[in-house]
């Protein structure tokens, strides 16, 4: 071949390496951006009603089961939750995700030894939710809350285990 | 490093052998801008396999969550306008592209022998199309995907003896429903990528063992010419595959993809229209009528693909010049002058019913009257109770808006004697009853 057939061949060929690239790219942010950011999305969780106000006993924590209404892209579904939930002397409110934040198992209160226990690995921790004893990395996960109307609101979320500092999962 | 490792795959493989072969294909004549509809055809359907695949990470099959899904990704999704406008629009590209290919073929005469078989098989490759681009429209479940699929489907129940049954199998039962939806899912989705791409894929690599057809006067030309696929050929489809991609790429950006109302099989305001791909059949549909039904629904349609297969077995000359071809070139011109006048003729067709409502407020009296449960004694098209007076023309006989609010009311109060109850709603609510009430003309 020549050699401006050869620079004619060269020219033919990274052209169409470059408009191959750039179709590439231009095909591939929209749909890369489509495909991840919809489900990268933080989303506030919404004031859930969970029940009313005036069953909870000073002190004593109880557990709440209340619906939660999940936003799931198109989709709207009612999740049921659950919630420790404590009412303090001054008539505020305290929350607390019912997962254990070691490894994610369901604690519960023992009124007797005014303590929560993680029947997993046998953390323990006091009604504020701070760590009495047991491999558990940090307090327990406290959730908004708030009493209106006599009715009790809470703003559920689910938080990563394992981890000492509490951040949404 | 990316030498070493062609060279180890390629002492295993031959894989430079298998590339040679496909760059050095030589073209008869030498490249040309007629031959790049093959390869922007490739190119769009990959966009469309692409696109398709994103969506459907959103979308839902089913009656009572398609439309929701496809407004998410309208709507909602970033990009999501974007990338369904390019597989929206990418379905009319594909449907040009495919017609502009088959016309530069024919004109060529690159149909002729050794090359009928890859013809034949470019044939069910349209055919396909055909069937995407059907199958594609109802997904979304707005008004036009809902009815256009409705009479698309009663064409294939106009076929004798067997088109009741074959009526069922297509729709998936007697009306449009869940089993619609998920089995045009799966034709769209499964069925027909995979045979698309099978096929493609044999169009091209028969083509490759025939030989490229090339310009018809190769051998004459002094001295004879010839350059490879790769990079000359190439080089031009690229090109051009910009071109359409900008092209694609723009009509997406700056005409949204249609959504229209929810499908609502009970409204008889709504003007169904095809795709415009697809005004040929809907013109011959109206064309024929009474006996003469079949012959525009079945025989015709029919006829045309067979007289598209047999076009290579038939034409068995080997003279490709089309200047020495005037019989076929004639009857090839008046073909494609029928489903361009067609196009046409069903673009132009009047509108029977007026434009559909789409006012919100009428909408949302409509809603307001369904679940209010007005059709116990009310009647609307037919549609209800007979205790009350009917409602189809309401308007024509009650053109006030405060005669019916107050109405709404206290019927008692304006007619004496009523026995309507007295309609618990809010202002706005009434309001809306009533502007549905006035839309009933």
């Amino acid at each position: 071949m020549s050699e401006q057939g050869v620079s004619r061949r060269n020219f033919m060929i990274r052209t169409i390496i470059g408009i191959g690239a750039f179709i590439g790219a231009a095909i591939a942010i929209p749909l890369g951006g489509f495909g991840i950011l919809p489900v990268l999305r933080k989303k506030e969780p919404d004031w859930s009603d969970a029940g009313t106000a005036a069953d909870l006993v000073v002190n004593e924590p109880q557990e709440r089961r209340f619906f939660q209404t999940v936003k799931s892209g198109w989709q709207e579904e009612r999740v049921e939750r659950t919630a420790w939930l404590v009412r303090k002397t001054g008539g505020s409110i305290t929350a607390f995700s019912p997962n254990c934040p070691h490894l994610g198992c369901g604690y519960r209160w023992f009124s007797q030894d005014r303590q929560f226990k993680c029947p997993c690995h046998a953390s323990l921790f006091d009604i504020e939710g701070k760590v009495i004893s047991g491999p558990a990395p940090r307090a327990l996960d406290s959730l908004s809350a708030k009493i209106e109307n006599g009715k009790v609101l809470v703003k559920f979320e689910i938080f990563q285990v394992g981890t000492t500092k509490k951040a949404a999962a | 490093m990316v030498k070493g490792l062609l060279d180890w795959i390629d002492e295993r493989i031959k894989i430079r052998d298998l590339w040679n072969d496909f760059a050095d294909r030589p073209i008869p004549g030498g490249s040309s801008w007629f031959y790049v509809l093959g390869a922007s055809l490739v190119f769009v359907f990959s966009l469309q396999m692409l696109t398709g695949i994103f969506l459907a990470m959103y979308y839902a099959p089913t009656p009572d969550h398609a439309y929701a899904s496809v407004k998410f990704i309208q709507e909602v999704a970033p990009f999501g306008s974007f990338v369904r406008g390019l597989h929206h629009w990418g379905a009319s590209f594909m449907m040009v592209l495919v017609g502009l290919h088959m016309v530069r073929v024919f004109i060529f005469g690159s149909y002729k022998k050794p090359r009928e078989v890859v013809w034949v098989i470019g044939v069910g490759l349209i055919a396909i199309v055909g069937g995407f681009a059907f199958t594609g429209y109802l997904l979304p479940w707005d008004q036009k995907a809902y009815w256009a699929t409705v009479v698309g489907t009663n064409v294939a129940g106009t076929v004798p003896v067997i088109g009741g049954v074959l009526l069922r199998i297509v729709r998936g039962g007697t009306e449009l429903g869940a089993f619609s939806l998920s089995r045009f899912f799966a034709i769209h989705t499964y069925i027909l990528p995979w045979s698309l791409a099978l096929l493609a894929g044999l169009h091209v690599f028969l083509l490759e063992r025939a030989g490229a057809g090339g310009i018809w006067n190769a051998a004459d030309r002094v001295p004879y010419r010839a350059e490879p696929l790769f990079p000359n050929q190439i080089f031009r489809d690229t090109i051009f595959i910009l071109i359409v991609f900008i092209a694609l790429a723009g009509v997406a950006l700056l005409f949204p993809a249609p959504l229209e109302p929810q499908a609502d099989p009970t409204d008889s305001t709504y003007n169904p229209r095809p795709e415009w791909y697809f005004y040929f059949v809907f013109q011959m549909l109206k064309i024929f009528e009474g006996k003469l039904e079949l012959l525009g629904t079945v025989i015709l349609p029919n006829l045309g693909v067979a007289a598209l297969l047999l076009i290579p077995f038939i034409d068995r000359s080997a003279e490709r010049d089309p200047a020495k071809r005037k019989l076929v070139m004639t009857l090839g011109a008046l073909f494609v002058a029928t489903v361009i006048g067609l196009t046409i003729a069903g673009a132009r067709a009047p509108i029977v019913n007026a434009p559909a409502v789409t006012s919100p407020s009428v909408l949302a009296g409509r809603a307001i009257y369904a679940r209010s449960g007005c059709s116990a004694c009310h009647s609307i098209f037919g549609k209800g109770g007979k205790i009350g007076p009917e409602l189809t023309h309401v308007a024509a006989r009650r053109p006030d808006a405060q005669w019916h609010l107050k109405h709404f009311r206290d019927p008692q109060a304006v007619v004496p004697g009523s026995i309507m109850p007295k309609i618990d709603l809010s202002d706005k609510e009434l309001q809306e009853l009533t502007e549905y009430m006035l839309n009933l003309k």
